[in-house]
């Protein structure tokens, strides 16, 4: 079943003279993992804001095209309706609090709150994601205290709770250390176990490199190429777009080793060493 | 000589609760990268350094001068220093006027201030930007502009607390280039960075700090070849080092073409 | 501990499980009856009450404090009162060439009594409440969540404010700044600390919101409470008590 369609969506931010979207199109299956990568103002936050609803109904502006989630279509559903299906994590972990919660535990919660969730069934969902996202030791913390990689994975832990079947990840380790951004990987990588739909934007290529399944390559406001890893990254005009291939990936292609069974350069450490390991045999 | 010297720094906010637990570093002209996990000490060591914290033991020396010794805003003519946020500085509602700000509070005089500015800009690729307001363009533009705003003082110290942070390719690609060509004009240049990839392109020496003590200092070849250390730290070796180190080779790529290079030679 | 405006003291007692709509009742009480019945024995026996539910709540300690604080208020009153209320004739007593009369020093310890007497009952309910309790108590009983939100959120963003305000400094006097001087210079310094003060939290606020949106902030379902407490057989005890106390202060009052 898809799960995203998007259908030539154009959108202008209100005061803005240029389309931010300029008729983007493209679906989605439940479960996939998708890397969108590009340069800033590329247009990807947008297209992270369009599917969760805050274009057109928190950001105004001229909006024409459709987007339907899970079968609900976004202009005619509140944000709130559509939370239920799909939620969304930002840059910075700070601005993600509400504030209005004194302990890890009730910031999971807030959500369900407003939801009309009923507490046992709150509870259930937030003991759930406390172990999901590995929260649990810091339930009773103020959230304000957790390092930039817990507050993170908070903030997604309170969107989980939430139950949706697709999430949108807009540069989420931008702002975290090595470390941090390690553990909220980790945390993405399980949700993506769990059969949740993934929309990732990502400047660390290798890390798109090797979770995506599929690769959207955005660039002013329109869907340049939408493909697997290995085929995207195989552009010769991929630094026009301001992305850089995999290291992994440029190595075996300077070095012309490619995987016999696609023809297709490796974009992972993984198999760019098995597959250099295999050379090195054949040759000798 | 732009020369910054540390002698037995300790620091701590707090009693009992030491954050620097004595450093004894000096460092000269030379683009050097301080990597670490967050709460290693790295940006109140670099606080330190620009005198916006005091040693609790200990002396930081600026070209001679004690940190101790002279105000803050006195240092500025000395040392300049990129923040993480641009939003905690940004106020002007003009970008120029932003950029100028600094320059015209070390002494710089007006057209002096303006011609560093707009130099300082276009490095930056916002030439087109000059009128604009800072609040009407994108984070990693402002970020930019903050970049700007002190290359524009023209300090022969200059200090970077995670320049790459929000930039995309081509930003990252514009800071690269101004910090191998600080380094170049004989700056002093210190840049705190978690991008492994980054700090291996720009660095001639590369510190290590974890938990307020310097556990690696040395070139970047040398530290990064160390990846027992750098794991006990919880830092990684950049994506091609640890390729290559699992590949067998017994020396330590920090670059494609480096290794590329070795292969072409070995064969 | 990250920082919030609040006076609250966490302990384990039965002061701190009663129900924060209660303890704003017993404030309320607490301040009309002295009103109702205004002899002094009522107002000191009050405050006597007061006393002994913030010893059984362990919290006297942070009352002092607050007490000392009201000290120059007090005095400023007795002074006054003892020197020129209208219906000063007996004289008290002398100090230095100062007269100070009976009638105006009894008026003043009535007031003293009566702003001691409500500085203890908001004592109560501040230190044994937590504000994000008794928000929530409030918007249960129809506060409308959105300014419940405002409320328990400024109690926690404004001294992350405040924090911001640090490194605001730091990045304005590593341009060459002072802020430290005359007061021209620090005039001079108010700008660049404040714009981005402003502009800053304007940021985060429209991040912020999003943020909320997406969690359902304005959802039209009815709102659940993750707190729910229990209604106890001991709230409506209490309530009772306190009702029963205040209707007998103003039946003394129209019988005597």
């Amino acid at each position: 079943m898809k799960k995203i369609i998007v259908e030539n969506l154009k959108y202008r931010y209100p005061l803005s003279e240029n389309l931010a979207l300029k008729g983007i199109s493209f679906e989605v299956e439940g479960g996939e993992f998708i890397g969108i990568i590009g340069r800033n103002l590329a247009g990807k936050s947008t297209l992270c804001q369009a599917l969760v609803g805050l274009v057109p109904h928190f950001y105004k502006g001229a909006y024409s095209g459709n987007v339907e989630i899970s079968g609900m279509n976004v202009l005619e559903n509140n944000i709130s309706e559509l939370s239920k299906k799909i939620g969304i994590v930002f840059q910075n972990p700070f601005t993600q609090i509400t504030a209005a919660k004194l302990t890890v535990y009730e910031e999971i919660a807030f959500g369900l709150e407003n939801m009309g969730i009923e507490i046992k069934e709150t509870i259930r969902r937030i003991e759930y994601v406390l172990h999901l996202l590995d929260l649990e030791k810091y339930k009773d913390r103020n959230p304000f205290e957790l390092s930039g990689g817990q507050m993170q994975r908070l903030a997604i832990a309170s969107i989980i709770a939430m139950k949706p079947e697709i999430i949108v990840l807009d540069e989420p380790t931008s702002q975290l250390d090595p470390q941090g951004s390690e553990e909220v990987f980790k945390a993405i990588q399980s949700l993506s176990r769990e059969g949740i739909t993934i929309m990732m934007v990502e400047q660390k290529i290798e890390k798109i490199a090797q979770y995506a399944d599929r690769v959207m390559l955005m660039s002013d406001g329109e869907v340049v190429d939408f493909d697997v890893p290995q085929k995207i990254f195989l552009r010769d005009d991929l630094l026009n777009y301001g992305v850089q291939a995999p290291v992994f990936t440029r190595v075996c292609r300077s070095l012309n080793i490619k995987n016999k069974n696609t023809g297709l350069y490796p974009v992972t450490l993984d198999e760019a060493y098995e597959l250099m390991v295999r050379h090195e045999q054949n040759r000798s | 000589m732009n020369r910054i010297e540390v002698k037995n720094l300790r620091f701590s906010y707090r009693r009992g609760e030491e954050i620097l637990k004595g450093m004894d570093l000096t460092f000269d002209s030379e683009s050097t990268a301080i990597i670490g996990q967050n709460g290693a000490g790295k940006t109140t060591f670099v606080k330190l350094l620009k005198g916006l914290l005091k040693p609790t033991e200990g002396d930081i020396f600026i070209k001679g001068k004690n940190t101790t010794e002279v105000t803050v805003a006195k240092l500025a003519k000395e040392i300049g220093m990129v923040f993480q946020n641009p939003n905690d500085q940004i106020f002007k509602s003009k970008v120029i006027d932003e950029v100028m700000f600094g320059p015209l509070n070390i002494g710089q005089g007006m057209e002096e201030a303006k011609g560093n500015s707009l130099k300082a800009l276009e490095l930056m690729e916002l030439s087109d930007k000059v009128d604009e307001n800072p609040y009407d363009l994108s984070l990693s533009e402002r970020k930019l502009i903050t970049i700007a705003s002190i290359l524009a003082m023209d300090t022969d110290i200059v200090i970077f607390d995670e320049p790459t942070i929000s930039q995309d390719y081509f930003g990252k690609i514009r800071i690269k280039n101004i910090v191998k060509e600080l380094a170049a004009r004989g700056k002093l240049v210190i840049t705190i960075a978690h991008d492994m990839d980054f700090v291996a392109e720009i660095s001639e020496r590369v510190i290590v700090l974890n938990k307020g003590e310097v556990i690696l200092d040395g070139s970047a070849e040398e530290v990064f070849l160390r990846d027992d250390i750098l794991k006990s730290a919880y830092l990684e070796q950049p994506n091609i080092t640890q390729l290559c180190k699992r590949l067998g080779y017994d020396r330590t790529f920090l670059a494609l073409k480096e290794f590329l290079d070795y292969r072409l030679a070995e064969n | 501990m990250a920082k919030t405006l609040s006076l609250y003291v966490e302990r384990n007692t039965f002061i701190h499980r009663v129900d924060s709509i209660n303890k704003i009742l017993y404030v309320l009480v607490s301040v009309a009856i002295p009103l109702i019945l205004p002899y002094k024995f009522v107002a000191v026996l009050l405050i006597l009450i007061s006393i002994s539910f913030l010893l059984l709540a362990k919290v006297m300690r942070r009352v002092i404090p607050l007490i000392e604080f009201s000290v120059i208020i007090l005095l400023s009153i007795v002074i006054i009162q003892g020197l020129f209320h209208a219906g000063n004739k007996t004289v008290a007593f002398h100090i230095a060439r100062i007269t100070f009369y009976k009638e105006g020093l009894s008026y003043a310890f009535t007031l003293s009594m009566r702003v001691i007497n409500i500085l203890l009952a908001f004592a109560i309910l501040v230190l044994t409440t937590k504000p994000s309790e008794l928000i929530e108590a409030l918007v249960k009983k129809g506060l409308s969540p959105r300014f419940g939100y405002v409320l328990s959120s400024a109690l926690q963003i404004i001294p992350q404010m405040m924090s911001a305000v640090g490194s605001i400094m730091d990045a304005q006097r590593s341009r060459g700044l002072e802020t430290e001087g005359n007061l021209a210079v620090r005039i001079r310094a108010f700008f660049p600390l404040i714009g981005p003060v402003v502009m800053g939290s304007l940021i985060e606020t429209r991040e912020r919101a999003m943020a909320l949106e997406v969690r359902a902030f304005n959802s039209r379902e009815k709102k659940t409470f993750l707190n729910e407490r229990q209604n106890l057989r001991s709230d409506n005890v209490i309530r009772l008590i306190l009702f029963s106390i205040l209707s007998l202060s103003i039946v003394l009052r129209v019988l005597l």
